[in-house]
């Protein structure tokens, strides 16, 4: 009685009954036909189990059981119809499950064994993830994949609240697939066996806190666990100066849970696992920002020799050292990128870049980056529309007139290029504040010369002069130091 | 003292001991600030205990009244070479952790440090006047960090701070006890001699 029948592939199918019969029996004989079988297909057993083919639509079984020595005491017919038949896949086989501790990630390979099916059919993943020694289940996560009718290796990860080295961490899986034209009732499939990734508390020297040293956004909630030796107590755990409950994981490991954790001083929190009053252990938790993107990035040239970006940072992320928010400089036209080295306490930021021969148009990307995040700014500028010159120095006055002057002044930069426009302003006590705009072609690290004419005679004058780019404006180098000089008498 | 000292060589001791006296002095007051400093912005438990630090010889010794004067020497530059060492390690791997963001703390460090290096030096003076001269460096380096966890540095930072501030006292009392007269070098104390 009882006759159950499974199917894994839809193809075979494994039938097993019950014996009700209090005498011992030795074997049984099993018959079945279907429609299109010419004669019943016969075999003895010694199992209540027999692997058969599925029947297009139904199929008559006879099952015999014999005594020890043979002779027939219970014969029974059953007809199995289609609608009969349950089917649930073959129990998946994880392949591997790999933690990675720097993210407390674990990546579960399988196979799904698609060879078996039909192409197309939904197949529906049922991981669960347990924890502890108790292997309590902290997760449950349904996937879901597409047959292809080739056997496809399937991977998944899982990123835990507890870095994995805290406590011994299983992975199981069971499999659902959707086989739309079955008639018979669907099932999932057995779980597979638990594949585990051992905690640091399975370990003999797995002492410690952790995540070490770790990384994380403000307002993030922590899990920190103490691993110590079997036997030890822990008295209690700090983060910062505040004592946290805590929380049993295993009898060598305890956590603590800290919940939107806030920014931690420069050289970050320190987390005390106090075993007895000379045992502490502990970690260092750094609580940052990820960057904010860069904002009014300004690309500029004051010389034609080098190109200064300048930003503005947005809020500091809070960390530094060798965990500070890192910035390079990428041209995209050729390609060259180059590291910033900036002063995190500085709140000016900038780098520079080299002028390329030959390349007018820039397209840079700042790339800003910290443990916690990156991001980036771009910048199209065509140099010659960004000329800031360097301030004019050594400006001299000669002339020997009463009413004309000339001014002679150096720029340090490489302007060949360009046309300078200058800006002379004309001081002199009681009469008005002039200014004289003089444009000229751009020279190499050279001395630039104007004539000033219309002048008073026999009259002091205060003159200095500011330059920028003529044909595309875009700012005034600073003004140069202020000449006197007094003209001839008439 | 090995052999008798001319004249000349006692007043260089004397006048050697009590600048390294006034020396420790001010190196111990330094530390001490330090030791607050360090406490405060690494975030430690000022009460928090320490295990010895591996490469530090202990301050305390039980056999300080037997020492003669060059033991004591050397010992105290065997100390004083270890913690520059440490120091030095202290100050690069704040630098590498922490940037110029607590420039305070990395200045204070480097002061001590250089005058670590400074009494290390005047030690060896004085160990040149035994005629004995001071021994080698020896070659093998302090425990590398990188094996450390960063929690683990902090602490090994507090045990080093807290180690050199017991030297630095001890260190006064080994040169006034070397400018105590003993047979054949007899050197009165000179005035100017307590921190």
């Amino acid at each position: 009685k009882n006759l159950k029948c499974v199917t894994h592939n839809l193809r075979k199918m494994i039938c097993t009954w019950d014996v009700s019969s209090k005498r011992r029996h030795g074997q049984t004989d099993f018959c079945y036909t279907t429609s299109n079988l010419p004669s019943p297909v016969c075999f003895k057993t010694k199992e209540e189990k027999v692997e058969i083919p599925v029947p297009d639509s139904s199929s008559m079984v006879t099952i015999t059981t014999s005594s020890i020595v043979g002779t027939a005491f219970a014969t029974k017919e059953f007809e199995i119809h289609k609608k009969d038949i349950s089917f649930a896949p073959l129990t998946p086989h994880i392949l591997s499950l790999t933690p990675d501790f720097s993210t407390s990630t674990l990546n579960l390979k399988w196979s799904d064994n698609g060879s078996v099916f039909p192409n197309g059919l939904d197949a529906f993943w049922q991981i669960q993830i347990l924890r502890k020694e108790a292997m309590e289940k902290v997760a449950q996560v349904t996937y879901y994949s597409k047959l292809t009718h080739e056997d496809i290796i399937l991977s998944w990860n899982w990123t835990s609240d507890m870095p994995l080295e805290c406590t011994s961490h299983y992975v199981k899986i069971r499999c659902y697939i959707n086989v739309t034209q079955f008639v018979g009732p669907k099932d999932w499939s057995d779980w597979s066996p638990v594949e585990e990734v051992p905690g640091k508390d399975t370990e003999p020297n797995g002492s410690g806190v952790f995540p070490q040293d770790t990384v994380v956004a403000v307002g993030s909630d922590v899990t920190i666990c103490c691993v110590h030796e079997e036997g030890q107590q822990i008295e209690r755990m700090t983060y910062g100066s505040e004592v946290y409950p805590m929380i049993r994981l295993s009898s060598r490991s305890s956590a603590i849970r800290v919940l939107n954790a806030s920014a931690s001083d420069t050289s970050g929190t320190n987390v005390v696992c106090r075993l007895s009053e000379y045992v502490l252990d502990g970690t260092v938790l750094f609580v940052g920002y990820a960057p904010d993107t860069p904002e009014d990035l300004i690309c500029e040239t004051s010389n034609f020799l080098i190109i200064k970006c300048t930003w503005k940072p947005g809020r500091p992320s809070g960390l530094y050292g060798k965990r500070r928010t890192k910035y390079s400089l990428f041209e995209r036209i050729s390609g060259k990128n180059v590291s910033c080295a900036v002063n995190e306490m500085n709140r000016e930021r900038v780098c520079g870049f080299p002028v390329l021969a030959d390349q007018k148009t820039y397209h840079f990307t700042l790339g800003v980056s910290n443990p916690i995040g990156q991001t980036e700014s771009s910048l199209l500028v065509d140099l010659t529309q960004r000329v800031h010159p360097k301030t004019p120095e050594k400006l001299t006055i000669s002339g020997n007139s009463s009413t004309s002057v000339r001014l002679h002044w150096f720029i340090n930069g490489s302007f060949a290029e360009i046309r300078l426009l200058c800006q002379i302003e004309i001081s002199s006590g009681h009469l008005e504040q002039k200014m004289h705009n003089v444009s000229m072609p751009g020279g190499k690290f050279s001395i630039y010369t104007a004539q000033l004419n219309t002048l008073h005679p026999y009259t002091k004058y205060q003159f200095r002069v500011r330059c920028s780019a003529a044909d595309h404006f875009w700012r005034w180098s600073d003004w140069s130091r202020i000449e006197e000089h007094t003209t001839l008498e008439a | 003292m090995a052999a008798a000292d001319s004249p000349s060589d006692a007043l260089r001791r004397r006048d050697l001991c009590s600048r390294g006296i006034r020396l420790a002095g001010k190196m111990r007051s330094d530390v001490v600030d330090l030791l607050d400093t360090y406490v405060e912005r690494q975030g430690l438990d000022a009460s928090a205990s320490v295990a010895a630090v591996e490469g530090v010889p202990a301050a305390a010794t039980e056999h300080w009244d037997e020492q003669t004067g060059t033991q004591r020497l050397l010992e105290n530059l065997a100390a004083y070479r270890a913690f520059r060492t440490l120091l030095a390690q202290m100050l690069e791997d704040q630098q590498e952790q922490l940037g110029e963001a607590d420039a305070a703390l990395g200045q204070a460090l480097a002061a001590v440090l250089l005058q670590v290096s400074a009494f290390a030096y005047h030690l060896e003076e004085l160990l040149r006047l035994e005629s004995l001269g001071p021994p080698s460096e020896e070659a093998a380096g302090p425990t590398s960090l990188s094996d450390l966890s960063l929690f683990e540095r902090k602490l090994r930072g507090l045990g080093v701070l807290r180690e050199l501030a017991q030297w630095a006292v001890r260190s006064a009392r080994d040169l006034r006890q070397l400018t105590k007269p003993s047979p054949g070098t007899s050197l009165a104390p000179s005035p100017a001699e307590s921190p």
